[in-house]
C-alpha cells in the first residue's frame, strides 16, 4: 500500500479512483495552457509588424481564434471529465467508508457501546466521512494536479530560456520552505485551538446538563465562570492562531509572487543586452502573472491537509479497534463457572480473583456496596469485555472462544437503562424475536403487564414511541424490556434490579413480570434491595472486586459478616420517615 | 439586548443578520471592508505594471538602446509594491475581521447561554440538549467563520469586479464592452445551475437524505447494545445501509446536476479573450493608429485572465451564503423564544408559606392535555408537605412550578402571599432550594460544587455544610479532599455520595423553602442511611415539600397530597388517609406488597 493511500485511509478502489481523478485534473490544467499558448501566438502576430514594420496578417489571427475556440471546447470537455471523475469517485469512496465503519461497528465488543462519548463518536464518524468527501472531491486531486502541472510548465519554459524560467520559479521553493519551517508552530497552535474548542464544548455541555442547578443558583450566562473562562480562552487562542497562520501564509505568498518583479528586472536586462527576443520575454511575463494562482491555492489548502490527519486518525482508531473473535458454538446446558477471574478496565483491577459456580436453573444474586463489581461481573459473563486472567465457561466451554453473537443467543438482559427505538411498540417488543407473529408479541406483552398501558396509547401497538420512548414512565420501559426478553426466551437471564424509584403500582407490576420471566431459568441478578433475594439459591457478596462471602441468606446471616451488616442497615433505613 | 431581533422590524437573515450581530464591533468590520477593497484594487497593480513594461519596450522597439531602463525597473518595483500591498492589506483586513468575529462569537455564546436560562425550562426538554449544544458549538461558530473570512471576501468580490469593469471601460469602451459580455456569459452559466427548479428540488432532497443518514447512524449506534443482545445486527445494519445509499444517490444526483454548468463556467472565465480577439480584428483592420491599437489590444489580452480569479471568488462566496442562512436561522429560532417575563416592580415575600391557588398547567399549550388541573393547597412553614401519586400524576410538575421553571396557565402560586411572578428571579431563587432526583455535579472541585449554593461562602462554611450533609468523611478520603475535581481519573463517586453533595449544596444555600425529590431509593444500604441523616439536617425548621416514592418515608408528614392525572384527589395525614380507604390506602397496599417481594426461579 502506498503512503498516500494509507494517509488518506483509502480502499484499493478509492486509491485507483483518486489516481484517475488526479490524472483528469492534470488534463484540465494542461488544457488550460492552450488558451495561454494561443494568446502568446496572437501577441506575436500583432507585435511582429508593430516592431519590424509590415502589416498584420489578420487571417492568421482569425485562424488562431478558431484554434482558440477548439481549445476552449477541449477545456470544457476536460473540466467536465474531471468534475465527474472527482465527484463520483469521492462520493463512492465515502459511501464505501461509511459502510465499512458501520459494518465494523457491529462487530465491536458490547463494552464499546457503553462508553460515554458514544454520541460524539457517531457524529464524528459521519462528519469525518463528509470532510473526507469534500477533501477527495475538491481539494486533493486539484492540489496534486497543480503540483504536476507547475512542474511540467517549469520544464517546458526552461527550454525557451532557463534564466527566466529560474526567475519565475526560484521563489516557489522559498515559499514552501517558509510553510515547511512554520509547520510545527502551526500544528502546535492548531492543536491548542482544538483543545480550547473541546474544552469550551465540554463546558457548554455541562452548562446545558446542569441547567436546573444553574438556574436555581442564579449562575446564568457569564456568571457561570468556567464556561466564561473557556469561551474567553478559546477567543484568545483563536486570535493567536489566526495571527500566526496569517503571518506565515502572507509572507509565503509575498515571497512567491515576488517572482513577477524578478522576472521583470531580469527580463529587461536580458532584452536590452540582446540575450532574449521580445516574444519569449512576453511569454514569460504573461506566464508570471498566471502561474502563481495554482500554487497559492496549494498553500491555502495546506492547513486543511493538516486537519486531514485529525480526521483520518479518528477513523483509524475506530476501524482498528479489534473485533471480538470466536467461533459459533452450541452449549447443551447452562452451567456457568468463573475461575480465578481478574479484570481491569484500564490499569486498576476491578475484579480480583473471583471464582464461583452458577448451576443451571438456579437463582444467583450479586450483592455488595456500590462500586464493588456487581454489574461488572454480570457483564463479563455476557462477554462485554474479555477478562485478563482466569476463565469464564458455559457448559465447560470458554466464552473467549465463542462468537459473541452465538453466546448472546443464550442470554437475555433486563437492565435499568432501557433503549427504545423510534418505531412502533410492536416492533420495539419484537426486537426480542424478529420471527414472532403479532399474536406472540401481544402474548409476551400481556405476560409482562404491558398490554394494559399499550392499549391506552393512541394507536395501541402501532403507536410510534418517538425518540427513545420519552413518553413512557420508567416502570413501563422496564416492562417493555421484560416483554422483549420473554419473547427471546433465552435460558440465561441477567437482571439488574432497578435502583431508581418507581411508584408502588408500577413496581408491583415489574416484579410480577420478572417473576414470569425467570421461571425455570438460570438467573443472575444484581440486587440492591437485599430483601428481594432472601430466597435466592446462592448469594455472592462482593466488596472491592473480591468475593468476600457466599451462601444462602440464612447461612450468611449466621456468619455475621458484611452481608449481615448491610442487611441490618437496610432494614433500618426502610423504616425511616421524615 | 441589541443582538436579539426586535419584534416590530422584519427579521433579518443571512448576511444582514450577521452584520447586525457584529454591530458592537462596527469599527473593526468597517476597517476590514475598506482594507479588503483596497487589497482587491491592489491585486490589479502587477498586471498593470507588466502592461506598462511591455508598452515602454514596444515604443522603444526596435532600437532597444532608447529603452529607459530606470523606467522599466520602476515597473518591476511597482509590480512588487502591488503584490506586497495586496497581501499586506488583505492580511490586515482578515485580521480586523477576525478580531471582530472572535469578539462577536464570544458575545453571542454568552448571550445565548444567558438566554436559554431565561426561557421556560420546558423548551430544554422539547429542544433537547443535543440540539442546543449543536447550535452553540456549530451554528454560532459558523457566524464567526462568516464574519472572519466570507465577509471580507464578499466585500472584495464586490469591489474587484467594479474596479475591474472601470479599468476595462477606461482604456477602451469597445474592448470593455466585449469583456463585460464575457463576464455576463459566465454568470448566466452559473445561474442556470443555481436557479433551475430541478436543482432546488435536488438540493432539498439531498439535504433530507443527509439528515436521514445522520439520524439513522445515531439510532444505529445508540441501539447497538440492544440489537447485539438480541442478535439482530444484520437487520439494523441493513437499515443504515439503505440510508447511506440513499444519501449517496442524492448527493451524486445533486452534484452531477452541475456537471455542465460548472465546467462551462470554468471554460468561459478562462477564455474571455476569445470575445476580445474578433473585436480586436475588426478594430485593428480599420485603425489608423496601429501602435496605439496594438497596445490596447495587448492590454486586454493580458488583463482578461485576471477576471478568472475574481469570478472564481464570487462563485465560492455564493456557496457559503447559502449555508450561513440556515445556521443563523437555527440560532435565531432559539433566541426568538420569549424570555419569561420579569416583573418591573418586584415584591418581597412576607412569610414562608407556599400556596397553590387553583393552579392549572399544560406543558404543550394544548388545554386538553393538562398536567395539573385546579390544584390548591398550602405548604406551611416548619411543616412537611408530601406529594405522592403514580408516575405522570403531576408530582414533579408541582415541584418545577414552585421555582418558576415554567409559568402556570391558570391560577397562581404564592410564597408568603406574593405571586412568584411578582418576585425578582434572584429573590425567588434565594427563597427556594431544590434537591433533584437527577443529581448533576459539575466537573469542578467539590468545594466549588458545594459553593454553588452560595458563592460567598467561606471554605469553613462549605466544610460545615459538608459535615451536616454527611459528606465530610468520604471527601476527606479523596486524593485532594475538597479540591478534588469531579470526573477526573480515579475519582469515583457513588450515587449516594453525589446525592449528599447535592444536599450540602442546598444546606449552604439555606433557603427557607426546600423542595425535595426523594431520590434513588436503593442505591446501597450504607449510603442510604447517611442520605437520610443529611436530609434531616437540611429540613430543620423549613417549609418542606417532598416528592415521595417510598410511602414509608412520609408516614409522619404533616400533610400528604395525593396526585393522580393532574388532579389533587386526596389530602390528609397518613393514618387518616389509610383509614379513609381511598386512593392512598390502595397505594399503601401495593407498597407493602412490593417491599415484601422476593425473587425465586420457581413457578408463580
Amino acid at each position: 500500500m502506498s503512503k498516500l493511500q494509507k494517509a488518506l485511509f483509502l480502499s484499493d478502489k478509492g486509491y485507483k479512483d483518486l489516481k484517475k481523478a488526479v490524472f483528469a485534473c492534470t488534463l484540465t490544467n494542461l488544457a488550460m495552457l492552450l488558451p495561454f499558448c494561443v494568446t502568446v501566438m496572437i501577441f506575436s502576430e500583432i507585435l511582429t509588424p508593430a516592431a519590424n514594420g509590415g502589416s498584420v496578417q489578420w487571417n492568421h489571427i482569425w485562424m488562431l481564434w478558431g484554434a482558440g475556440i477548439i481549445s476552449a471546447l477541449l477545456v470544457f470537455l476536460a473540466a467536465k471529465n474531471d468534475y465527474r471523475k472527482t465527484y463520483i469517485a469521492s462520493y463512492q469512496e465515502s459511501n464505501a467508508t461509511r459502510l465499512r465503519i458501520a459494518d465494523h461497528l457491529r462487530k465491536l465488543p458490547m463494552s464499546f457501546f457503553n462508553t460515554k462519548d458514544l454520541s460524539e463518536l457517531t457524529t464524528n464518524m459521519m462528519a469525518d466521512c463528509s470532510s473526507m468527501e469534500s477533501l477527495l472531491s475538491s481539494t486533493i486531486p486539484p492540489l496534486i494536479a497543480n503540483g504536476i502541472t507547475v512542474t511540467i510548465t517549469c520544464i517546458l519554459l526552461a527550454f525557451f530560456d532557463w534564466r527566466l524560467a529560474l526567475c519565475v520559479f526560484c521563489t516557489v521553493p522559498i515559499a514552501f520552505l517558509i510553510i515547511w519551517l512554520s509547520r510545527k508552530r502551526q500544528i502546535k497552535l492548531f492543536e491548542k485551538q482544538v483543545d480550547a474548542k473541546l474544552e469550551a464544548s465540554d463546558q457548554v455541555q455541562e452548562y446545558l446538563e446542569g441547567m436546573k442547578i444553574i438556574k436555581s443558583c442564579g449562575l446564568s450566562g457569564s456568571r457561570f465562570k468556567t464556561l466564561d473562562h473557556a469561551l474567553l480562552a478559546m477567543k484568545k487562542i483563536a486570535v493567536k492562531a489566526e495571527m500566526a497562520v496569517g503571518v506565515f501564509m502572507s509572507s509565503a505568498s509575498m515571497v512567491l509572487q515576488a517572482g513577477i518583479g524578478i522576472t521583470i528586472f531580469v527580463g529587461a536586462v536580458l532584452l536590452t543586452s540582446g540575450q532574449i527576443e521580445l516574444i519569449p520575454l512576453l511569454m514569460f511575463l504573461l506566464m508570471a502573472t498566471r502561474i502563481y494562482g495554482p500554487i497559492l491555492s496549494i498553500l491555502a489548502n495546506l492547513s486543511s491537509l493538516l486537519n486531514l490527519n485529525v480526521v483520518t486518525t479518528r477513523m483509524r482508531t475506530l476501524l482498528t479497534t479489534p473485533a471480538m473473535a470466536g467461533e459459533e458454538k452450541t452449549v447443551e446446558n447452562c452451567d456457568i463457572e468463573l475461575s480465578h477471574v481478574t479484570f481491569a478496565y484500564n490499569q486498576d483491577d476491578v475484579i480480583r480473583d473471583v471464582s464461583c459456580k452458577i448451576p443451571q436453573g438456579s437463582v444467583t444474586a450479586l450483592v455488595g456496596p456500590s462500586g464493588s463489581g456487581k454489574s461488572t461481573i454480570s457483564k463479563l459473563i455476557a462477554r462485554f469485555w474479555d477478562i485478563q486472567k482466569g476463565t469464564i465457561t458455559v457448559d465447560g466451554k470458554d466464552i473467549k472462544t465463542m462468537e459473541p453473537e452465538s453466546l448472546m443467543s443464550y442470554m437475555s438482559f433486563v437492565f435499568q437503562d432501557v433503549t427504545l427505538f423510534n418505531d412502533t411498540v410492536m416492533n420495539n417488543i419484537r426486537i426480542g424475536n424478529p420471527n414472532a407473529t403479532d399474536e406472540q408479541v401481544i402474548a409476551a406483552a400481556k405476560a409482562a403487564y404491558c398490554d394494559e398501558f399499550v392499549r391506552e396509547m393512541p394507536d395501541g401497538y402501532q403507536t410510534i414511541l418517538g425518540e427513545n420512548g420519552s413518553t413512557l414512565s420508567g416502570g413501563e420501559r422496564q416492562r417493555i424490556s421484560i416483554a422483549r426478553a420473554l419473547l427471546k426466551n433465552a435460558p440465561i437471564i441477567l437482571l439488574d434490579e432497578a435502583t431508581a424509584s418507581l411508584d408502588p403500582e408500577n413496581e408491583v407490576l415489574v416484579q410480577k413480570a420478572i417473576a414470569k420471566l425467570v421461571e425455570g431459568k438460570t438467573v443472575i441478578m444484581i440486587a440492591h434491595r437485599l430483601r428481594t433475594v432472601v430466597d435466592a439459591d446462592q448469594i455472592l457478596v462482593l466488596e472491592d472486586g473480591r468475593l468476600v462471602e457466599s451462601g444462602t441468606h440464612s447461612e450468611l446471616m449466621e456468619k455475621k459478616g458484611l452481608y449481615q451488616r448491610l442487611y441490618h442497615i437496610q432494614q433500618e433505613s426502610l423504616g425511616w420517615a421524615v | 439586548m441589541s443582538k436579539k431581533q426586535s419584534k416590530e422590524t422584519k427579521p433579518k437573515t443571512g448576511l444582514a443578520r450577521c452584520m447586525e450581530l457584529a454591530s458592537d464591533r462596527k469599527v473593526l468590520v468597517f476597517l476590514a471592508a475598506v482594507l479588503s477593497s483596497l487589497a482587491a484594487i491592489a491585486s490589479f497593480i502587477p498586471y498593470i505594471a507588466v502592461y506598462f513594461m511591455i508598452r515602454s519596450i514596444i515604443s522603444a522597439f526596435p532600437d532597444l538602446g532608447q529603452l529607459d531602463m530606470g523606467k522599466v525597473m520602476s515597473y518591476g518595483w511597482m509590480a512588487l509594491a502591488g503584490i506586497i500591498a495586496n497581501i499586506l492589506l488583505y492580511f490586515l483586513a482578515i485580521f480586523s475581521s477576525h478580531m471582530a468575529a472572535f469578539g462577536t462569537l464570544y458575545d453571542l455564546k454568552v448571550l445565548f447561554a444567558d438566554h436559554i436560562t431565561k426561557i421556560p425550562l420546558g423548551y430544554h426538554l422539547t429542544i433537547g440538549s443535543g440540539r442546543l449544544r449543536k447550535i452553540m458549538d456549530e451554528n454560532i461558530e459558523s457566524v464567526e467563520g462568516f464574519i472572519a473570512h466570507q465577509f471580507p471576501d464578499f466585500i472584495a468580490s464586490i469591489t474587484a469586479p467594479i474596479v475591474m469593469v472601470i479599468i476595462l471601460f477606461a482604456v477602451d469602451w469597445r474592448f470593455g464592452l466585449a469583456s463585460l459580455v464575457g463576464i455576463l456569459l459566465a454568470f448566466v452559466a452559473e445561474f442556470i445551475g443555481f436557479g433551475s427548479g430541478a436543482m432546488k428540488e435536488n438540493m432539498a432532497k439531498y439535504q433530507k437524505a443527509s439528515e436521514e443518514m445522520n439520524n439513522a447512524s445515531v439510532e444505529y449506534v445508540r441501539g447497538m447494545s440492544v440489537v447485539k443482545a438480541f442478535n439482530q445486527t444484520a437487520s439494523s445494519f441493513k437499515k443504515l445501509q439503505e440510508a447511506i445509499s440513499g444519501y449517496t444517490e442524492w448527493v451524486l444526483k445533486f452534484s452531477l446536476g452541475w456537471q455542465n454548468c460548472m465546467p462551462a463556467f470554468t471554460t468561459i472565465i478562462n477564455n474571455i479573450y476569445l470575445i476580445i480577439v474578433p473585436v480586436g480584428i475588426l478594430l485593428g483592420s480599420n485603425t489608423s493608429d496601429f501602435t496605439g491599437f496594438a497596445m490596447k489590444f495587448i492590454f486586454y489580452l493580458l488583463f482578461v485572465p485576471a477576471i478568472a480569479g475574481v469570478l472564481n471568488k464570487i462563485m465560492y462566496i455564493s456557496e457559503s451564503f447559502m449555508q450561513i442562512d440556515g445556521n443563523v436561522a437555527r440560532m435565531d429560532e432559539i433566541l426568538n423564544i420569549p424570555e419569561m417575563p420579569e416583573t418591573s416592580h418586584p415584591r418581597r415575600p412576607k412569610g414562608e408559606d407556599v400556596a397553590f391557588d387553583h393552579v392549572s398547567f399544560t406543558y404543550t399549550g394544548n388545554s386538553e392535555e393538562k398536567a395539573l388541573e385546579d390544584v390548591s393547597f398550602t405548604a406551611k412553614k416548619g411543616q412537611i408537605t408530601a406529594i405522592v401519586g403514580p408516575s405522570g400524576g403531576g408530582k414533579s410538575t408541582i415541584a418545577n412550578l414552585i421555582s418558576r421553571f415554567w409559568d402556570v396557565s391558570d391560577g397562581k402560586i404564592t410564597i408568603g402571599g406574593v405571586d412568584v411572578r411578582d418576585m425578582a428571579q434572584d429573590e425567588l431563587m434565594r427563597q427556594v432550594s431544590f434537591v433533584f432526583q437527577d443529581i448533576f455535579l459539575f466537573k469542578q472541585s467539590i468545594l466549588d460544587n458545594i459553593r454553588m449554593g452560595n458563592e460567598n461562602a467561606t471554605e469553613e462554611q462549605v466544610i460545615a455544610a459538608a459535615k451536616a450533609a454527611q459528606c465530610h468523611d468520604f471527601i476527606s478520603k479523596l486524593p485532594y479532599d475538597y479540591h478534588t475535581v469531579v470526573g477526573t481519573k480515579g475519582v469515583h463517586l457513588s450515587g449516594g455520595e453525589r446525592q449528599r453533595i447535592a444536599i450540602a449544596r442546598a444546606i449552604i444555600k439555606d433557603s427557607p423553602i426546600i423542595v425535595l425529590d426523594e431520590a434513588t431509593a436503593f442505591s446501597d444500604p450504607e449510603n442510604e442511611y447517611l442520605i437520610q441523616k443529611a436530609f434531616e439536617k437540611l429540613m430543620q425548621g423549613k417549609t418542606v415539600i417532598i416528592i415521595a416514592h417510598r410511602l414509608s418515608t412520609i408516614r409522619n408528614a404533616d400533610k400528604i397530597i395525593v396526585m393522580e392525572k393532574g388532579h389533587l384527589v386526596e389530602t390528609g395525614k397518613h393514618d387518616e388517609l389509610v383509614s379513609a380507604g381511598g386512593r392512598y390506602a390502595q397505594m399503601w397496599d401495593h407498597y407493602t406488597e412490593a417491599i415484601d417481594w422476593k425473587i425465586s426461579g420457581k413457578a408463580v
